[in-house]
């Protein structure tokens, strides 16, 4: 057996729900809320930027010189299969052999994987989608190839865009728990060490708190879409959804 | 400044994979300030000759001169910033406002605040558009007010050559017909050289200076002025796409007013009714028309003339069956057929400006185009 890294979260048995979550002990300290919290936070917000940054830009230049359609099929077909677990649990053993320990290359990579196939296909499908003539008129007006990618194409594929990182991020948020059962910590420690305690609170707690995040996280990336996304583009979406008659 | 203002020497293009050359050998002359039709069926390359003259495709050989320049030796944005360009589909900016979508080409040029501003604003009185409508989004307009945007954004910086893919291709007749109206009034103000792609022969010969006639595989097969091409057809492939009805399209492209000056067994209210009978037995004529004040007033049968005292007191029956100078003999013809007198009054702003008879319109289709 190797001995677990991590503390446990000690909490006495039958202590309410209620009772924990205002505790001030549960949220403050080393093992505390908002340390974990952090930690998952952290731990995401890294895999995001890694797969924007990966995604966004690669996918934009080859649905630009229209290259990359099977790569793009492909991607739908073989992301949405990829088990995120199995793949983390895979990379533990590698990463512990090559002594870059339990955390967090395994989970990292695990969930980067799950990130980009939304990342990446709505970026390439939505500058596919830009009206033919729109490119054609924009290139005979003399607006020069990255202009047109960054101005034209990007800025119409923006919404569309945006809804694959609110995608990938809530993904990304609610698997990142699996951090715990993988040697690590994160929000994921309650639920965790509640069902090794055979705790009701921790698991239900826990569970909570990530669901909590989750929801947040898609509020915040729709808040940074409000912020980033230009009044004729965000009115595009709208118009489009109205006509479709559905909601976001 | 040369006479001929786009000059395609021998162009030729050959699309990857493809046997059969999209263009071959392509010669001709696009007059400066002269609009010029690109026609023919569909893969007879008119749109691949189009755009390589703004190089959006570029020729496999061959040359392209504008204004005696190589094209190929400019810097290609440069180039087509010189270069408007309107196709069928507009291609707006979704995104933009139409007055942000005006000024593409300016804010390119860097052109300052107020300059793009006022461009704008003479664009938008030229191609009719509200000044309500600048701050509109392109899906907020229909279809032909997106055209007159997409052509107000080719015209922005004031490009001598004009560039047209189908312009009017996506939206109904009437205000396809509106809009090649608004185009030949456009011209005859602002006089650009203007090539336009169609697969309309109608709109052709009422746009164009000069159709150029294409086969498939580019073949150039007749290059002339519409009239001569209605009239004289080359061969037997022009004869078979411009249809049927050649005689009646050339009708078209005659105006009203070109013909020569006709009174017809027309007199003032003041005349001797001596004087109307003379003139109503040499126009062999049963019908009199009346003018008065130089307005057309009516028309009195024959019979009646002969017993009148005085035309003044004739109760005129016929109103005029009227057309106007700019009208097309086309539809002096229509309004011939539909009248008793067999005979269109030319309302020239109020005023009597003389008749049209068949007889004219006969003589005039026999006259050769000059």
């Amino acid at each position: 057996m190797i001995p677990l890294p991590f503390a446990q979260a000690a909490v006495p048995r039958g202590i309410g729900l209620a009772e924990w979550l205002v505790d001030v002990d549960t949220w403050l300290g080393r093992d505390g809320i908002l340390s974990s919290g952090l930690d998952t936070v952290t731990l995401c917000a890294a895999v995001m930027g890694t797969g924007m940054l990966i995604a966004v830009p690669s996918a934009a230049l080859l649905a630009h010189s229209r290259r990359g359609e099977l790569t793009a099929t492909a991607l739908v077909t073989l992301g949405r299969a990829v088990p995120t677990f199995a793949v983390a649990a895979l990379l533990v053993p590698v990463a512990l052999r090559r002594g870059w320990g339990f955390e967090p290359w395994p989970i990292f990579i695990a969930l980067l994987l799950l990130a980009l196939p939304p990342l990446y296909l709505n970026t390439y499908t939505a500058i596919r989608h830009v009206e033919g003539g729109v490119v054609d008129a924009a290139r005979a007006m003399g607006i020069g190839e990255r202009t047109l990618l960054l101005r034209v194409e990007l800025a119409l594929a923006l919404s569309v865009i945006f809804t694959g990182i609110r995608v990938a991020a809530v993904q990304v948020v609610a698997t990142e728990p699996i951090r715990a059962f993988l040697g690590g910590d994160g929000l994921g420690r309650y639920v965790r060490d509640g069902l090794g305690q055979n705790n009701d609170t921790l698991i239900i707690g826990g569970a909570l708190l990530i669901a909590a995040l989750a929801a947040t996280t898609s509020v915040a990336v729709s808040v940074v879409e409000r912020l980033v996304v230009p009044h004729g583009v965000r009115r595009l979406k709208q118009r489009t959804a109205a006509r479709r008659g559905s909601v976001g | 400044m040369t006479e001929c203002a786009i000059r395609l020497l021998n162009l030729t293009k050959r699309f990857d994979g493809e046997q059969e050359p999209a263009v071959s050998a392509l010669s001709l002359d696009v007059p400066r300030g002269r609009t010029v039709a690109l026609i023919g069926p569909s893969g007879c390359g008119k749109t691949t000759t189009l755009r390589m003259i703004n190089r959006l495709v570029e020729p496999t050989s061959g040359r392209i001169e504008i204004d005696g320049e190589d094209a190929s030796a400019r810097p290609v944005a440069e180039l087509r910033r010189s270069i408007g360009y309107v196709i069928q589909e507009v291609g707006l900016f979704p995104h933009q406002t139409v007055s942000q979508n005006i000024a593409t080409v300016p804010r390119m040029l860097r052109w300052d605040r107020g300059r793009i501003d006022e461009r704008v604003a003479e664009l938008a009185d030229l191609l009719g558009l509200e000044t309500e409508q600048l701050g509109r989004y392109p899906d907020e307009l229909s279809g032909g007010q997106q055209q007159r945007v997409g052509v107000a954004r080719a015209l922005a910086a004031d490009p001598p050559v004009l560039l047209m893919d189908e312009p009017f291709g996506a939206v109904d007749p009437i205000v396809r017909t509106r809009l090649q109206d608004e185009l030949l009034a456009l011209q005859e103000r602002l006089r650009k050289t203007i090539v336009i792609v169609t697969h309309d022969i109608d709109e052709a010969v009422k746009v164009a200076d000069n159709v150029a006639l294409l086969n498939i595989g580019g073949k150039l097969e007749q290059y002339a002025a519409p009239d001569d091409l209605l009239h004289s057809p080359a061969n037997a492939f022009v004869e078979q796409f411009l249809g049927e009805d050649r005689e009646m399209k050339r009708l078209a492209l005659k105006r009203v007013g070109d013909l020569p000056f006709e009174r017809g067994p027309v007199l003032d209210l003041g005349a001797a009714p001596a004087e109307a009978r003379a003139l109503l037995g040499d126009a062999r004529s049963e019908w009199l028309g009346l003018t008065q004040d130089e307005r057309f007033a009516g028309w009195v049968p024959r019979e009646r003339v002969d017993t009148a005292a005085t035309l003044d007191a004739l109760p005129r029956e016929l109103p005029a069956a009227q057309v106007h100078p700019g009208s097309t003999l086309r539809e002096a013809m229509e309004v011939i057929m539909n009248s008793r007198t067999s005979v269109a009054v030319i309302d020239d702003g109020g005023r009597f400006g003389g008749v049209v008879t068949l007889e004219q319109i006969r003589s005039e289709l026999a006259r050769r185009a000059s």
